[in-house]
């Protein structure tokens, strides 16, 4: 059976899970959930922080599931979520940060925003500068691209997440990636 | 080759061509073919989208496996609390008892009766009509996917038979109809992830 079900669609499980099958969205968490810890991490910078907000969306999905109108659609809208719960848990930490000053600005385990999570996979040198690249860019600028290209979410998807307008997303998308390409060619 | 003023001479603007890229919406498709300039910034944006992609591949892997214990770890945490729908009342054999079954318990009873059909998988179950009232007639609609290599048709007649008399046996439900609508077909193993 749990054979079964990893080989099922998304809207299968998504459907089953709605009804309360709790093996049924396991499987969905176990699809997902690397890309969700993926996403998380790059916006949060912390595995730690990565690791809550995966939880907390999966709690979340869980509840609302029932409300997904279409099933199939059920990876894109977790993804969302991640998105959501990530700068929610960012803007926390800065209002925090200003509450109890600035070293208590970043968690101890924290990645710099630049640098990926550790892996032994040894990063090409296009991935190195682009994370080098990546640490040079404004906060609200990184989230933009990191929503875009890591997440897949549209300009208007992003722009509910991030409480600004299409038009804002396009522009600082656009100058994201004008100061990424600037600096990776620096990098050559 | 060097990047990017803002503005190109030509009067267009990496914005534009960044919003190209996303959309395919551009004022003037006929010139990014033959102006150098905006092709050269439509290439650069393209090596940044591979490097995205890469980077979005090794972050992937360094954040492991569904199946590593990290995720076991955060599912043994979640705590789903179940979900019964609405309650199915029971009779009873004396008046003083109240019996009931719950909404969720029928339709796992649906879904265990379709899994153990070999080949099938049930998706999204539904109970339409007043279950709340005994002898209403409810229809039981189920979603189902067919794994590749078991008949369709044989299928889902067995299926109805099975389900009939699963629901007949274990409850009081007045079924007027089975429903059942094959959603996947399923070719083959999913790549592991």
């Amino acid at each position: 059976m749990r054979d079964q079900l990893d080989v099922v669609p998304d809207a299968i499980l998504a459907g089953r899970a709605a009804d309360g099958d709790t093996a049924a969205f396991e499987t969905l968490a176990r699809r997902y959930g690397p890309h969700l810890r993926a996403s998380a991490r790059r916006l949060t910078g912390s595995y730690a922080d990565a690791d809550d907000v995966v939880q907390e969306v999966l709690v979340q999905a869980w509840q609302q599931l029932d409300t997904l109108r279409e099933p199939a659609a059920v990876k894109a809208w977790l993804l969302r979520l991640t998105g959501s719960r990530s700068i929610d848990l960012l803007r926390r930490r800065r209002n925090h940060a200003t509450l109890t000053g600035p070293e208590d600005d970043q968690p101890a385990d924290t990645v710099s925003p630049g640098a990926g999570p550790e892996t032994a996979v040894v990063a090409g040198a296009g991935i190195r500068s682009l994370k080098a690249a990546l640490s040079t860019l404004p906060e609200e600028q990184r989230r933009c691209w990191i929503l875009k290209e890591i997440n897949g979410q549209s300009y208007e998807e992003i722009a509910r997440t991030l409480n600004i307008s299409p038009a804002s997303v396009r522009g600082r998308l656009a100058r994201a990636r004008i100061t990424l390409v600037r600096e990776m060619e620096d990098w050559r | 080759m060097s990047m990017p003023h803002e503005t190109f001479e030509c009067g267009h603007t990496l914005e534009e061509l960044s919003l190209y890229l996303d959309t395919g919406e551009f004022p003037d498709p006929p010139h990014l073919e033959s102006c150098p300039e905006c092709r050269s910034g439509l290439d650069s944006l393209r090596r940044l989208s591979a490097a995205g992609e890469e980077l979005f591949a090794s972050d992937l892997a360094a954040a492991g496996s569904g199946n590593d214990d990290w995720m076991k770890e955060i599912l043994a945490h979640l705590a789903l609390e179940l979900r019964p729908g609405r309650s199915i009342p029971l009779r009873a054999d004396d008046p003083a008892d109240t019996l009931s079954q719950t909404e969720g318990s029928v339709l796992a009873l649906v879904r265990s009766v379709t899994d153990n059909l070999p080949g099938a998988v049930a998706g999204k179950v539904r109970l339409d009509g007043d279950v709340t009232v005994p002898g209403e007639p409810v229809s039981v609609r189920l979603d189902l996917a067919v794994l590749f290599g078991h008949p369709l048709m044989p299928s889902a007649a067995s299926l109805r038979e099975d389900l009939a008399e699963a629901l007949a046996r274990h409850t009081e439900l007045n079924v007027a109809a089975i429903d059942i609508t094959i959603t996947d077909v399923i070719e083959a193993p999913r790549e592991e992830m």
